[in-house]
């Protein structure tokens, strides 16, 4: 299958047959910072992905960081139980 | 665009502070004018702590949904995660669109903006190495899935003629399947090395779980690629050859992103 993942703006996804490539948002302006440059919107798999694994981590006398690779952990997988269910959910109303 | 005071929180930490102070990323040479339309978490307004030449991006929150505790809770919940997610992300994707930004992780919170400009201060080696790098660059998300296996085959159509034959088609089946997930993976590795080469830095995150992403197959890349926005057009033309290149397996290339995973200290 000659297939290539075409996203449309970071939220829906298309398979499509043709071997086009998802590229989202504008044109890249070579060496420009100013205007503002568009970026394009991100998943929230995604975001979460690299809100909750990287980044600059705080620590020292800040009250709250998420350092603890734990606490990340224990977190994704509640979340992955929530998600779970409102999945069964919303198939019982679909039915229903 | 409000600028924080250079005082307070001196006294909040005799008492149990009610707010603290969310950081969601450091800039360098941000318009603060053209961010004074951009809101925080829970709509409230974005201010800047400034230490030379660094703008860290904050707003109050309150402690009972942020603080240790509240935090444990409301992060299984994924509504509210989804909001914090959000929150922070339409700030640090208005100021990546302006000027070179370091995203923080998600709830990064100080005490107060003396906290925040003491941080500013002991990281500033660090955080202008991490300016430096991603300044005009864009984050590029490659994945790769392996499609899930074909129920059928042409050749596979007919009825088998026998339970041996039966058998022999089964395993045929199965060797196809791991020869599949197996190609997969060496291909992966490919498109991996070939794109790590036309950019500034790659990094591979773990495979997403397709309970959270939706995605059918299997996935066997998950990476992240940093590109300057010169190279932005070749690169996604890179991509899209290599899409080719690889037709068995489906290319999902995304793209630019505030550089989220590669703004790590150190």
């Amino acid at each position: 299958m000659a297939a290539v993942l075409v996203c449309d703006v970071g939220v829906a996804v298309t398979l499509v047959e043709s071997a086009t490539v998802a590229t989202v948002g504008s044109e890249a302006e070579p060496g420009r910072r100013q205007p503002a440059r568009d970026l394009a919107p991100i998943a929230l798999v995604d975001l979460l992905d690299r809100l909750l694994g990287s980044g600059v981590v705080v620590a020292g006398d800040v009250v709250v960081s998420l350092a603890g690779v734990d606490l990340v952990e224990i977190s994704l997988h509640l979340m992955i139980s929530s998600v779970r269910a409102e999945m069964a959910e919303s198939g019982r109303t679909t039915r229903g | 665009m409000p600028r924080s005071g250079k005082t307070g929180g001196v006294q909040a930490r005799k008492a149990t502070p009610e707010t603290g102070r969310y950081l969601y990323a450091v800039c360098r040479g941000v318009d603060t004018e053209s961010l004074r339309t951009v809101r925080g978490i829970e709509d409230q307004p974005l201010e800047v702590v400034e230490h030379l030449d660094l703008v860290a991006l904050v707003s109050t929150v309150p402690l009972s949904s942020f603080g240790e505790e509240a935090l444990r809770s409301n992060l299984e919940d994924l509504a509210w995660l989804e909001t914090a997610v959000r929150s922070h992300d339409a700030v640090v994707h208005a100021a990546s669109a302006l000027a070179p930004t370091a995203p923080m992780r998600l709830a990064t919170i100080c005490f107060d903006d003396h906290a925040v400009r003491a941080r500013l201060r002991e990281w500033y080696i660090s955080l202008t190495h991490v300016l430096d790098r991603v300044e005009g660059c864009s984050e590029w998300s490659v994945k790769v899935l392996s499609p899930p296996a074909a129920s059928s085959s042409p050749t596979v159509d007919a009825r088998p003629s026998s339970g041996a034959e039966y058998l022999r088609r089964k395993k045929a089946a199965a060797a196809e399947r791991a020869d599949t997930t197996e190609s997969a993976v060496a291909s992966a590795g490919l498109i991996y090395e070939q794109l790590s080469g036309r950019a500034r830095a790659s990094r591979q995150l773990p495979h997403q779980d397709p309970r959270l992403s939706g995605h059918e197959g299997t996935m066997v890349l998950n990476a992240a690629f940093l590109v300057s926005d010169a190279e932005a057009r070749s690169f996604a033309d890179l991509i899209g050859l290599l899409a080719d290149e690889h037709l068995g397996l489906l290319v999902d290339g995304r793209g630019p992103w505030p550089p989220y995973s590669f703004a790590m200290l150190g």
